[in-house]
């Protein structure tokens, strides 16, 4: 698999390391009931087809990418600077 | 008997790693390794929008432009890399006052003295694109990475930032810089990859 770095160019998956889904909204962290941080932190979905997902270019530019991706084709349908998402999981 | 005598010298980052000579394959050489010392080195990272004013800064001090793409710029005596959004290596020549500069850089910019901590060396010689393609996983074609063209990946699971200096006599020029305490790993990569070609390990001071 290779991931287009918008700051480097086509690379191979091996230099970025994978962390996960990239649009988790944390609850708000007074408010939020327990089972609703529990479902934040340890309850992943798994799904088949489209996934938005953040990657980093350790072996590269440093930068945290969110990647959308196809998890059935493995496509690599978008990249962009995860700096762009101010918020959220990054 | 209270002498002190300190057995503490300077050492060259490819002091017990490599040796000026030649290896491998016999014949005309298919690779030359030049192993560079005494650069001076920083990382420059610029503050929260402060890249415009280090730009600026380092255009009217040193003469050459922060790229803003994969490239290095090549200056008199100093020579800018691109190395991430809004990071540079700051390479010089010489050590020699090279940190008055960087506090004045440090203005706009976190600023980092590297000077010891990296290992470098030029790759020349006509068979060093198929060298390098044992080890690196860009596309290094001259159609695809020109002169001035640089990159952060990896050779052999070791980082390594690489650039394409103007072609010599033998076809491309490379150069490539690796973590000082990584160098005993990349060699053992290069010994291994250019032994095939035959290589001339030569040293840039002499």
């Amino acid at each position: 698999m290779r991931i287009t770095c918008p700051h480097c160019g086509a690379r191979d998956a091996q230099e970025f390391s994978y962390l996960g889904a990239a649009d988790l909204a944390r609850p708000d962290g007074m408010a939020a009931s327990e089972a609703a941080m529990v479902d934040y932190v340890y309850l992943r979905d798994n799904p088949r087809g489209r996934h938005r997902e953040l990657w980093y270019h350790g072996a590269g530019c440093r930068a945290w990418l969110v990647v959308g991706r196809d998890t059935f084709t493995h496509a690599v349908i978008s990249v962009e600077p995860a700096k762009r998402h101010a918020g959220g999981a990054a | 008997m209270a002498e002190t005598a300190t057995s503490w010298l300077p050492r060259g980052a490819w002091a017990g790693v490599a040796e000026p000579g030649a290896f491998g394959a016999t014949g005309e050489a298919g690779i030359v390794a030049t192993l560079h010392d005494g650069f001076g080195l920083a990382t420059l990272i610029a503050g929260p929008g402060a890249a415009p004013a280090l730009s600026r800064l380092v255009e009217a001090r040193l003469g050459i432009a922060l790229p803003r793409t994969p490239r290095i710029v090549l200056g008199r005596g100093h020579d800018a890399i691109w190395t991430g959004p809004e990071q540079w290596w700051l390479r010089a020549a010489a050590r020699d006052g090279l940190l008055p500069l960087l506090d004045e850089l440090s203005a706009h910019a976190a600023v980092s003295d590297q000077s010891h901590a990296r290992a470098a060396l030029r790759l020349s010689g006509p068979r060093v694109r198929d060298l390098l393609a044992k080890g690196v996983m860009l596309d290094l074609h001259p159609a695809v990475f020109a002169v001035g063209d640089a990159a952060a990946t990896s050779i052999a699971h070791v980082g390594v930032q690489l650039w394409r200096l103007a072609d010599g006599p033998d076809g491309p020029v490379f150069e490539i810089m690796v973590p000082r305490s990584m160098a005993g790993s990349f060699w053992s990569w290069l010994a291994a990859s250019a032994g095939a070609f035959g290589c001339i390990v030569a040293d840039a001071a002499k």
